[in-house]
């Protein structure tokens, strides 16, 4: 499974990146090479069946306890 | 590259689509039960204000988008860290609605997929939206809501027959309080969220669109909630607040001479629209905001990065449909409470203040002249 999201991201990099270095527009390289490292990290945990902790458990932990359920 | 501009009518037609969205399939104001449609006229009431201020807020700053009016208005690094929570919401909420169209395609109409699938069907359909430009996303939602609503229209007199108005009684029957508490929900839920639109409306022609815009879409809008909830509530009764999905429930129990029958495939299509603009708009909002913060050229530069993250974040955001329900009618009005309202007003305050100061040098210029 892992190969397959190896695959699929080294094809969305190629074909988003690629343009980026050419036209040397260093400041889009940087920050979309951060949000697509935290995606393919977040893809590839989820292609080994690893558990990702959800953002929703904080909020409604917060939420709940201030407002009650 | 040249400015976007998009007309009234296609911004009306996108702000509409965007409020029905995941409305029309999730229901609203379930906790009113049968006062639900009370629920959305209270809604409808409680945003009114709130509308106003974000229309009033988008035509002092006409040509700006949410994020620069955050910068002039709270100066720069507080105008940044108000700015990174809008592209947080942003990109949440278009995660919520592509769940909400997952977890609707594997429960009803498609249940052994994977959830992963169509969840990212609709999030690379909205990358390549927003990768075209809001002028595209206008465009192609004012070509689709008429559409939708000759749909709706002919599904909802398919249905007249089957109406048992006996269902909506009692009228107010357990007080106020389920009522305003469900038009709590009801403002939240769909009509408040047109925050979002803030960041998207940097595009319209004249200083006074935003309100007509604001005003006619989410009034329409609201009556068609309205309509839609009476038409769910007549055909369901006790069962519809019980329901995940109680429009395609109330769908499908329409057979007009046992022969039209099993329309409920209708109301997939109306939400297959609705949330795909819904989620290409935060994301395109998600990507401006992104835009705007680290001083980028163009927004659409980070789109695919971000489209992809938001189908991973979508995928893991919830692990139940029960959880799902849980937050969009119990946490989520008091999680965009912030976002919806006491940002927005703080502001306008501001905003106003601001100009109130700028107007004596500004009309002491041409008298110069």
């Amino acid at each position: 499974m892992f190969i397959i999201v190896i695959l699929i991201y080294s094809v969305v990099f190629l074909y988003d990146f690629l343009p980026l270095y050419k036209q040397k527009e260093w400041k889009e390289f940087i920050v979309n090479a951060c949000l697509g490292l935290v995606s393919f990290t977040i893809a590839l945990l989820l292609s080994f069946n690893l558990k990702i902790p959800s953002p929703e458990a904080p909020i409604r932990e917060i939420i709940t306890s201030i407002f009650g359920k | 590259m040249g400015k976007e501009l998009i007309t009234d009518k296609e911004a009306i037609c996108l702000l509409m689509l965007f409020t029905m969205g995941s409305t029309l399939i999730l229901g609203v104001g379930s906790d009113a039960k049968n006062d639900a449609w009370l629920a959305v006229i209270a809604g409808l009431l409680m945003s009114l204000p709130v509308i106003l201020i974000y229309s009033r807020l988008l035509s002092i700053f006409p040509g700006k988008d949410l994020f620069e009016i955050l910068d002039m208005t709270l100066g720069r690094l507080l105008g940044k860290l108000v700015a990174l929570i809008y592209i947080w919401y942003a990109f949440h909420l278009g995660a919520l609605v592509l769940r909400n169209f997952g977890e609707f395609m594997v429960t009803m109409t498609m249940p052994e997929t994977p959830i992963f699938v169509p969840m990212l069907g609709l999030g690379l359909l909205c990358v390549f939206a927003v990768r075209l430009g809001i002028e595209e996303i206008g465009r192609i939602s004012a070509y689709l809501l008429p559409v939708l609503m000759i749909i709706l229209l002919i599904v909802l007199g398919l249905a007249i027959p089957q109406f048992e108005l006996t269902n909506l009684k009692p009228v107010l029957g357990k007080g106020l309080g389920p009522v305003i508490n469900g038009g709590f929900s009801a403002f939240s839920f769909p009509f408040a969220e047109s925050a979002i639109l803030l960041g998207a409306f940097f595009c319209l022609k004249t200083k006074k669109s935003p309100f007509k815009v604001y005003t006619l879409a989410i009034l329409f809008a609201g009556t068609l909630i309205m309509v839609l909830t009476i038409r769910n509530i007549s055909l369901l009764g006790q069962l519809t607040s019980k329901l995940y999905f109680p429009s395609y429930v109330a769908v499908s129990r329409i057979s007009v001479g046992d022969f039209i029958q099993r329309i409920e495939v209708t109301v997939s299509i109306i939400f297959v629209v609705g949330a795909f603009a819904k989620s290409s708009i935060c994301l395109l909002v998600a990507s401006r905001g992104i835009q705007r913060i680290f001083k980028l050229k163009d927004y659409r530069k980070v789109v695919i990065q971000l489209g992809s993250l938001m189908v991973l974040l979508s995928y893991i955001v919830y692990d139940t449909t029960m959880m799902m329900q849980y937050w969009a009618f119990k946490v989520y009005r008091y999680y965009a409470f912030p976002m919806q309202v006491i940002f927005p007003v703080i502001i306008w305050i501001i905003a106003e203040a601001k100009k109130n100061k700028s107007k004596p040098a500004g009309k002491k210029a041409p008298a110069n002249e």
